[in-house]
């Protein structure tokens, strides 16, 4: 059975290749790219299991807590969860549940990231093998394996859980305290790097390795270099450790799943009726705003209501707050501040990240309407007027947030002064990159799936997100270097000058990209409409 | 014409929809009504040829055909986390009309099609029948010359379908012109004034609807004209 599941997910996925030259290169570059990365861990694996050094002996702890963590992360606040295989599908058969549930984790297995993993840790094993022998490399070997299984579990069961708490409205602010709570996380890991790396000494690097060796994170890596030392109370331990949370997480995964299974038949509570609003329909569609009574300010207002209704853009909104908020954080309390603070240079630098990474919400902004947007293409809407309104709301939403990392960098860093200079360096980078991603909007859209799960998108979509976000991330802060150099290099007067310098820069960037990606979008509509169509 | 890959979906249609005409567009799964009547509105853009609407190329000139045009495609989300209300008064906004006459038009709508009680229900978690109904409200806010309805009755309960044709009736009593695509074809019989066969990409039969049907019911027209199979009783015997 479970051999099944695996032929239908590699036929899924060879049949979403059919004619699609763009997809298929996405794919192969995705593959060259996680090959290399593979590789690169396979070998600095191997040389902590064989080179006998006390630093890179720590590595599978560390390393395997890393990507452990990155399992669990990646998909919740960047690369959402390949549903090639969507348990609803399978609603109507009769598969007992633990066949599905098995059959389920098989086709998440099969995947460039899954293969990846397995091609890093591999060198744990290999390197067992070499210095202790065919028993120590099938200890390594059965960790490695256990751990694989372990993250992609992990994934799906958090992704699903989660799914289920977007999805229902009530929920949706415990939801996004959890997954605040979850990025936090990486505070933590980064301080021990951080103290790690500020030589605080071996002791200590030792005993976080040996309190990660016992979470479930790091032990399936640790036990390849406890049969090297004999130490076999310690692999029985560890492997016993991995295989109940292994059990707990399936238990999880399976609740969840029965959930997604009748998901969408069941659903729909949650919005109900609301409560009686008076008035004639234009009041009561703009409520308290008082935006224009015409075709943009109906645009404006129908986005802002979509930023946070739609569970797919209410996650991007809080990974943006979460991630915006804890940069500046961990880099000037972590340990990486130490006694010193950052240069401000590197200051203004990691501003212009954040201002980068505020407009990157934007860049599938049609892939969020889906065949929806057929409705603009009806009504022939000028492509200006459409992103003018589009880019407005999305402002209105996530300039505060921006507004408040820099508030809170300001104060974490304790100089007044720096003030125009940390605001306006963002704001620029901001319209620079508003200007790009909405270009990005119009030139490389795709289609995201119709399912409930706001984590989820189609195969192959993460790499083509990842490239063309990229694409954005790079072009946007080149654009907007003319005012970081003024802010960091210009001296005091320099610095004053960035905020009017930044602001004016940012906004003439992102009414220009406005008008220019308007002009494509007006020839492009019918273009756009089938490419963030999904294909049944 | 229109092409996907390599499958011509839609092969030199030349389709006139004479005003003030009840255009009835049949054919069978995949005979390409979609594909036609979306590059007819704008939705899809065509390899070759083009499209007039009222004299206006929908192609060169889309502003102004557009305008003209009420567009209720199939198989096409709406912007359906927005309720009831809120969407028509979206969509009435979209089409630059005033506030008063939206606040009008959407009160009459939703009552004459029974979706007042669910103006207030989000439109995500309307069932189908009332989707296509909300739909077909959009489409005629701005009181159009045009509808182009694609499948308007799939989905849709009895008693909301008799709403839907008394509208469509009274519309183009009153000098509008409807086309729409169907396979319901007692529907068509009994509202079209003029129908066109489509099978495999191509206009097989146009004309009145008396012309086309013949002496014949329309059904039995249709199959003949598209080449369906009848049953010969021995297939399916394990049944």
């Amino acid at each position: 059975m479970a051999l099944t599941f695996a032929k239908l997910k590699l036929r899924t996925l060879r049949n979403g290749f059919r004619g699609r030259p763009a997809k298929i290169l996405m794919f192969v570059l995705g593959l060259l790219g996680a090959l290399f990365y593979g590789a690169l861990a396979f070998l600095l694996f191997l040389a902590a299991m064989t080179a006998g050094h006390d630093g890179l002996a720590l590595a599978p702890a560390y390393g395997g807590t890393l990507l452990a963590l990155a399992w669990l992360l990646m998909p919740l606040v960047w690369f959402g969860v390949d549903e090639t295989l969507d348990p609803a599908r399978f609603a109507l058969l009769p598969i007992p549940k633990l066949v599905l549930l098995r059959g389920l984790l098989v086709g998440a297995l099969i995947g460039v990231p899954a293969a990846a993993t397995l091609l890093a840790t591999s060198g744990l094993a290999v390197g067992a093998a070499i210095e202790g022998g065919p028993a120590a490399g099938a200890v390594g070997a059965v960790g490695v394996l256990l751990g694989l299984v372990l993250c992609v579990l992990m994934s799906r069961a958090v992704t699903s859980g989660f799914a289920r708490a977007l999805r229902a409205r009530r929920t949706r602010d415990l939801a996004a305290v959890v997954l605040a709570v979850l990025a936090a996380s990486l505070g933590p890991i980064q301080y021990a790097i951080n103290s790690g790396a500020q030589s605080v000494g071996m002791d200590r690097l030792e005993s976080i390795a040996r309190v990660l060796g016992w979470t479930p994170f790091g032990a399936p890596y640790v036990v390849g270099q406890d049969a090297v030392a004999g130490d076999w109370a310690a692999v029985a331990g560890r492997l016993a450790l991995t295989a109940a949370v292994i059990v707990l997480l399936a238990w999880w995964w399976s609740t969840s799943l029965e959930s997604a299974m009748v998901g969408s038949a069941g659903d729909g509570g949650g919005s109900g009726t609301g409560p009686a609003r008076a008035g004639s329909p234009t009041a009561r569609f703009f409520r308290r705003s008082r935006a224009p009574r015409t075709a943009y300010g109906a645009m404006l207002v129908r986005e802002l209501r979509y930023w946070l209704r739609d569970a797919r853009r209410r996650a991007s909104l809080i990974t943006f707050a979460v991630v915006g908020i804890f940069l500046p954080v961990m880099l000037n309390v972590g340990p990486a501040a130490g006694d010193k603070q950052l240069p401000m240079a590197v200051q203004l630098l990691t501003m212009v990240g954040v201002g980068t990474l505020a407009s990157v919400g934007i860049a599938n902004q049609f892939g969020y309407d889906g065949s929806a947007y057929a409705a603009q293409v009806v009504a022939g809407i000028p492509g200006r007027l459409e992103l003018r309104a589009r880019a407005m709301a999305y402002s209105w939403l996530v300039l505060p947030v921006l507004l408040s990392v820099v508030a809170l960098t300001v104060v974490l860093r304790g100089h007044p002064a720096e003030l125009p200079a940390v605001l306006g360096v963002p704001l620029a980078a901001y319209g620079t990159g508003l200007a790009c991603c909405l270009h990005l909007s119009v030139w490389g859209a795709y289609a995201l799936p119709e399912t409930q799960n706001p984590f989820a998108i189609n195969t192959g979509t993460g790499v083509a997100k990842s490239l063309l976000a990229m694409a954005a991330m790079i072009a946007g802060p080149v654009l907007a270097a003319p005012v970081f150099l003024l802010a960091a290099f210009g001296g005091p007067v320099g610095s004053a000058l960035a905020l009017p310098v930044g602001l004016a820069y940012g906004l003439g960037a992102a009414w220009l990209g406005a008008l220019t990606a308007g002009d494509a979008l007006d020839r492009r509509q019918p273009e756009l409409l089938a490419m963030v169509t999904p294909k049944r | 014409m229109k092409k996907f890959d390599t499958k011509l979906a839609v092969d030199g249609v030349d389709l006139a929809v004479p005003a003030g005409s009840f255009f009835g567009l049949l054919g069978p799964n995949g005979a390409g009504k979609t594909t036609t009547l979306s590059m007819a509105v704008g939705l899809l853009r065509p390899d070759a040829g083009r499209a007039l609407v009222l004299g206006h190329d929908v192609w060169a000139d889309p502003v102004r055909a557009k305008a003209l045009v009420g567009v209720m495609p199939d198989g096409v989300r709406l912007f359906d986390r927005l309720d009831g209300t809120e969407l028509l008064t979206y969509h009435g906004l979209l089409r630059g009309l005033a506030p008063d006459v939206i606040d009008q038009r959407v009160t009459e709508l939703l009552d004459v099609l029974a979706l007042a009680d669910a103006g207030r229900t989000l439109v995500i978690d309307y069932s189908a029948g009332m989707k296509k109904k909300i739909a077909l409200a959009c489409a005629l806010l701005h009181a159009p010359r045009l509808l182009v309805l694609d499948e308007p009755f799939e989905a849709v309960d009895p008693v909301s379908g008799a709403t839907i044709r008394d509208i469509l009736t009274r519309y183009v009593a009153g000098g509008g012109t409807v086309i729409f695509s169907s396979h319901v074809l007692e529907v068509v019989e009994r509202l079209c004034s003029h129908v066109a066969v489509m099978a495999a990409g191509r206009i097989r039969t146009v004309g009145t609807l008396d012309e086309v049907r013949g002496e014949r019911t329309l059904e039995e027209a249709f199959v003949e004209i598209v080449g369906g199979r009848t049953a010969t009783g021995s297939e399916l015997s394990w049944l």
